[in-house]
């Protein structure tokens, strides 16, 4: 099957900063997890790819169409749907006007088929019933949905999404969780995340970027493979660790290289990044 | 794809432009910051009565200035008009940002230009500068307030930058006077032998502003650094 995104040697510096570097990688159908630490550059890959923002070298084809000209940009933002870190709203919009706009602006220009489609995708994100609504008067969560649903708008092939989970509680999460899934199902969405929990449980492939550059590009579990044989409890926090952090049981939990004869613990996807990450671990020690 | 979105060749895609333009109005006029222009044109009507309301006979320095203050408050509302704090949720969508922009300044023109003649008659006839000339100005003045806010949306992607922009006109509208060398001398009055040749730059700074406009208002597709200008193949 051919890749939905399929890019080459992206590269974006702001001033001194790198924010990409040789940035490589093809996208399918499906959900990919795009996981790093802060200021690891995946908020600008996430830009460079939704065409928010032009990279300084480098190239990509989303459905095959080139951004790098007006007219290639124009067809790749047809075909796909941008959920930016911190989405912002016109406030007295209803949840539906909102959604309507943002409709016509990807040239929805049918009005009753809009008004259809504005309708599915405000149910299929649950909003149904606060559709009326204005959205100052929506929680947060909520209008996290309504940046979800326009995005969802016109069902792109394409859907680009940068930390859509942040700031929700645990059951927003899990609702989130359900709608990427969802929507993961027949196009090709890209999650950028913090949380190894939304990549182990939704994605069937995980890039992780650090300093601008892939450090990895394979299965959830191929990363946490990773660290197969590298995690280790013991009673107090080994100095020789990568990384470790007291459980609730009162023992250690450690990452890195273990000592001979080291309890060892089956491993998870985090310990895997952890390792991936490899120097910026360290920091993580608690 | 749903069926909603019109597909394939180029008159299609010229009608759905079309059709989407049209049917932004109505929200777009929406998100438009009537409240900023509503502050800066009352300000300024009451700037242009200034002189009328202070009685007796009003000198045309008076009459002249009073018009300026009135473009400069409006023009520090215009600073407002491009503020949008979806920008970031609407990043990504086909309908170009120049034409959402037009469509902003479209939509303002026609009670801008019914402000500026109720102004400009608020001033008494006889300390009343040349219209063509002072709407020249006020022109000027807007277009630059638009300019500025049009260089932060394209530099910074900024979602409201009518604060910023409207300080930094301000200061300028207070340094400019002072500033500017006497041969380029913009605020003259009228009687003055350079207020002719003030109005020639006064329209090359309309001219400047607008091109500053058109060309901040277009999305770049690549970014124009010292760095890729040095080496500008892209692999």
């Amino acid at each position: 099957m051919s890749p939905t995104v399929s890019a080459s040697g992206l590269s974006l510096q702001y001033g001194a900063t790198r924010a990409l570097d040789n940035v490589s990688l093809r996208l399918s159908p499906g959900v990919t997890g795009l996981l790093g630490p802060n200021g690891a550059g995946k908020t600008t890959l996430l830009r460079v790819l939704a065409t928010a923002v032009p990279a300084d070298r480098g190239a990509f084809t989303v459905l095959g169409h080139d951004p790098s000209g007006a007219r290639g940009r124009q067809e790749v933002r047809r075909r796909l749907g941008y959920l930016p870190q911190t989405p912002g709203f016109h406030p007295d919009f209803t949840a539906f006007e909102f959604v309507d706009y943002v409709a016509i602006l990807k040239e929805l220009t049918d009005r009753p088929a809009r008004h259809r489609e504005v309708r599915r995708v405000l149910d299929e994100v649950g909003l149904a019933d606060v559709r009326g609504k204005r959205i100052r008067k929506l929680s947060g969560g909520m209008r996290q949905r309504v940046a979800l649903a326009a995005a969802l708008a016109g069902d792109p092939a394409f859907l680009v999404l940068d930390e859509p989970t942040v700031g929700l509680d645990p059951e927003q999460r899990m609702r989130f969780r359900e709608l990427i899934a969802t929507a993961g199902e027949g196009r090709t969405v890209l999650l950028s995340t913090h949380q190894t929990e939304d990549v182990a449980m939704l994605c069937h492939r995980v890039v992780v970027l650090a300093g601008g550059t892939v450090r990895f590009d394979g299965t959830p579990a191929e990363l946490t493979a990773r660290a197969a044989g590298r995690v280790w409890s013991s009673e107090g926090r080994d100095p020789g660790a990568l990384a470790g952090w007291r459980t609730g049981l009162g023992t250690f939990r450690n990452v890195g290289d273990p000592p001979p004869g080291a309890d060892l613990l089956e491993p998870t996807l985090e310990d895997g990044y952890l390792l991936t990450l490899d120097g910026a671990a360290a920091e993580v020690t608690a | 794809m749903t069926g909603t979105r019109a597909a394939g060749n180029t008159p299609v895609r010229e009608a759905a432009r079309r059709g989407a333009l049209l049917q932004l109005v109505r929200p777009v006029a929406r998100t438009v910051p009537w409240w900023a222009l509503a502050a800066g044109g009352g300000l300024g009507l009451l700037a242009a009565a200034l002189p009328r309301l202070s009685g007796g006979e009003v000198a045309p320095w008076a009459g002249v200035n009073a018009l300026r203050a009135a473009a400069l408050c409006f023009a520090l509302g215009a600073a407002f008009l491009l503020d949008d704090p979806a920008r970031q949720t609407t990043a990504a969508v086909p309908v170009r940002r120049v034409l959402r922009h037009a469509l902003r300044c479209a939509l303002v023109l026609p009670p801008a230009a019914a402000w500026w003649s109720a102004a400009v008659l608020l001033v008494p006839e006889e300390a009343r500068p040349p219209v063509g000339d002072i709407t020249l100005e006020a022109a000027t003045a807007l277009a630059l307030a638009l300019a500025g806010a049009a260089f932060a949306v394209r530099r910074r992607g900024a979602e409201r930058p009518g604060q910023a922009v409207a300080a930094f006109l301000l200061v300028t509208a207070v340094l400019a006077p002072l500033l500017s060398p006497s041969e380029w001398a913009l605020f003259t009055a009228p009687g003055d032998p350079r207020w002719a040749d003030a109005h020639g730059h006064w329209t090359l700074l309309l001219g400047a502003a607008l091109v500053a406009v058109a060309v901040c208002c277009v999305e770049p597709v690549r970014r124009r650094t010292l760095r890729t200008l040095r080496s500008p193949s892209r692999t």
